[in-house]
């Protein structure tokens, strides 16, 4: 059975049915039930190179609005735009209230309804997820979720204040706790649980150092050798700066679509196939565990089911790496490896491009491809978009990609946000 | 007389129903407190030391050189300098702050006091006293402020018994550390109406570079080295992470037994924050 748009029920030929919708309230719950079943698409992304940017905020914006705009097939005007959602920490407070108005104001979209959304780390990924849904919701038919981070115009002292403000301040940071030494927790709790060990993670490092010395866009574009990664600087033991991301300006910026306007604009679409999400308690000592964190089971959990896919079926996947041990253990809570073998998936080079199971950061992730908080769940968007679409730099092409995975997430992981893409739709 | 006590980093001696405290630190023939203590710090171990020995006081009465509301919020013992209301009369206790880093805290009172003289100090790095001290005084201008987030005033006493004395709410059969407001189902969880044992497991450690460590340590951090931080877990269930008492030459591992005692953590905007801090029991 078929409903048109004014109500009539139609057979398979298109015959009527007899029946009509007479009452404006059916009307409206038909439109609903219609937009409920809409599915999404990126139909444009694009990002800044991440790094130390001389540009300011609303500069890196237009840069990367610009980019996405661009990357759309047909011609796309920015006041098409329904609903936009952009994430940030508002690194440094400069600009901490109305940092989207702003940023909207300088990218053609003046007047559209915008917001800032914050869930550190994984705020783009959060933005993502909004404008996903504000399309699902049948609200908005072309929707932009981004994001943005300002990091390196702070003295080093004003710095190291807003690395770790998203952790639970009153008893974290009094015990002298950043995001290093958390990571550094739970790193150590593995080897001992899981008889992981430090070199495992630097197999991670020296894979992502890899794989975005060959991303024009990384932060970092430089490989390294595996003793290089091994000794390096101790930053929070057992994490050396070979561990650790890179504090990075950056903008990225993802445009989505509801399916029946995506022809407008592409034959070439990459489908959002699913969204999912999940919290978990904020402070490390409060968690049940340190070695796994709920929030990616509970989103990626979540996202599997909605696509009708499981872990195996992923070619290629965004992992938030911010520390080398965060990777090692979404490797797990994500499925890629079993509870507790993070450690050998690393050490048999199961993540390297076109060599093992699956692509782990083919941009370089978080800590090649670089890390400007706000920016980085967007920024994962982009580069999954390029990947299926097959527009990345030939040499760092994931061969017959046609599912791509994100996964952000905030802090230590009280959030998480993770997202799976297709060539096709869900069937 | 009696012989010296070392308790939570202080050495102490009892004699006559007064105790006497003393840093174990000396600099220049002097008397000096340790990189994160002062005598706030050791006033709290000592009275922890009288309550430890079965001596129930509730009141004391204090010099101001002593933080009266860190005192209560570490060991509930009251003050005439902390509540106005106190009658003074039933205040049976006194401290006396020493010139250099002693204390006595008695029910006597007597001008004078005598004690053996503690064994077991020993001399302070010069460079390590003053780089130190300069920097807690640094630390401690109220022209120190914050420089974006941070630990509030508010914020910093709403958790004060909790953070300096342990105290934690029983709910459903559970003991719940650091205090929470609510349950699964939306109502509001007791106030914490017990103390965690002062003992705990070391289940992760990790030391932070100067460089890493957060900027409210950024004077200190270099001059000691970095950070050490402990997620320990408690007796009865509770997990918390806690900074290693700066003067304690510490390398933890997973599986040691630590205590706690009540530190300098960092000062800002004239107030000093105070914390717990672990001290493994082989020190």
């Amino acid at each position: 059975m078929i409903v048109a748009g004014d109500g009539a029920f139609l057979d398979s030929t298109g015959a009527s049915l007899g029946l009509r919708a007479e009452s404006n309230r059916l009307n409206q719950m038909l439109v609903h039930l219609r937009r409920v079943m809409v599915d999404v698409a990126v139909i444009g992304a694009g990002q800044t190179k991440y790094g130390n940017h001389q540009l300011g905020l609303k500069g890196m914006w237009a840069e990367a609005a610009e980019n996405a705009f661009a990357s759309v097939d047909q011609n796309f005007d920015p006041r098409q735009v329904d609903e936009a959602f952009i994430g940030s920490v508002a690194f440094g407070g400069g600009q901490l209230g109305n940092t989207a108005a702003l940023l909207t104001e300088h990218s053609g979209m003046e007047g559209v309804a915008v917001r800032r959304v914050e869930n550190a780390c994984a705020s783009s990924g959060f933005a993502l997820r909004d404008a996903w849904m504000a399309i699902k919701s049948g609200q908005a038919d072309i929707v932009v979720a981004g994001g943005i981070e300002k990091m390196n115009d702070l003295s080093p002292e004003r710095k190291r204040f807003w690395l770790g403000v998203s952790g639970d301040t009153e008893w974290e940071r009094l015990a002298g706790l950043t995001f290093p030494g958390t990571y550094a927790l739970m790193a150590r709790r593995h080897f001992h649980e899981h008889q992981s060990s430090h070199d495992d993670l630097v197999h991670i490092s020296v894979k992502n150092h890899k794989h975005g010395f060959e991303n024009q866009q990384a932060h970092l574009r430089k490989q390294v050798s595996f003793e290089k990664a091994a000794g390096g600087f101790m930053v929070a033991d057992p994490l050396t700066l070979y561990d650790c991301c890179p504090t990075s300006d950056g903008a990225s910026c993802v445009i989505l679509a509801a399916d029946h306007v995506v022809r407008q604009f592409t034959d070439d679409p990459v489908w959002v196939r699913s969204s999912g999400a999940g919290s978990d308690r904020l402070a490390l000592h409060d968690r049940p565990s340190i070695t796994q964190l709920v929030a990616t089971q509970k989103a990626s959990k979540s996202a599997y089911s909605a696509a009708g896919i499981t872990a195996r079926d992923v070619d290629l996947a965004e992992v938030h790496d911010c520390f080398t041990i965060a990777e090692m253990i979404a490797t797990e809570d994500l499925g890629f490896a079993d509870s507790g073998q993070g450690g050998i998936f690393a050490r048999n080079g199961e993540g390297i491009r076109n060599e093992g199971s699956v692509c782990l950061n083919p941009s370089g992730g978080l800590k090649s491809k670089g890390h400007p908080l706000g920016a980085t769940g967007t920024g994962q968007a982009v580069e999954v978009f390029k990947q299926l679409r097959g527009s990345v730099e030939s040499e760092r092409q994931v061969r017959d990609a046609e599912i791509g995975l994100t996964h952000n997430v905030g802090g230590s992981g009280a959030t998480c946000a993770v997202h799976i893409f297709g060539r096709d739709r869900n069937e | 007389m009696s012989e010296t006590t070392e308790w939570k980093g202080y050495l102490l001696s009892y004699s006559n129903g007064s105790l006497f405290l003393q840093s174990p630190y000396i600099h220049d023939g002097l008397t000096v407190y340790g990189p994160d203590s002062d005598s706030t710090t050791m006033a709290v171990a000592g009275i922890q030391y009288l309550h430890a020995q079965g001596q129930k006081f509730t009141t004391i009465r204090l010099p101001n050189s002593i933080d009266a509301q860190v005192v209560y919020m570490s060991t509930s013992v009251d003050s005439p300098q902390r509540n106005e209301e106190l009658d003074d009369e039933v205040v049976d206790w006194h401290l006396i702050d020493g010139e250099e880093a002693t204390l006595v805290l008695s029910q006597s009172n007597d001008e004078h006091f005598e004690f053996v003289e503690p064994s077991g100090t020993e001399l302070m790095d010069a460079d390590l006293f003053k780089d130190m001290n300069a920097a807690w005084e640094q630390e401690c201008s109220p022209q120190h402020v914050s420089q974006g987030a941070y630990v509030s005033q508010s914020q910093y006493h709403e958790g004060g018994a909790a953070r300096l004395s342990l105290a934690s709410q029983k709910f459903a059969g559970k003991t719940i550390w650091p205090p929470r407001q609510m349950d699964f189902s939306g109502a509001r969880l007791p106030p914490e109406d017990a103390l965690l044992a002062d003992a705990a497991t070391v289940e992760s450690w990790t030391k932070l570079s100067a460089a890493g460590a957060p900027s409210e340590f950024s004077l200190r951090a270099p001059i000691l080295g970095g950070v050490q931080t402990v997620l320990v877990k408690f007796e009865e269930g509770p997990r918390g992470v806690f900074l290693v008492c700066d003067d304690v030459d510490y390398s933890p591992r997973i599986g040691d037994q630590v205590h706690f005692g009540v530190r300098r953590i960092y000062a800002q905007e004239g107030l000093i924050r105070y914390g717990l801090k672990a001290i493994p029991h082989s020190v």
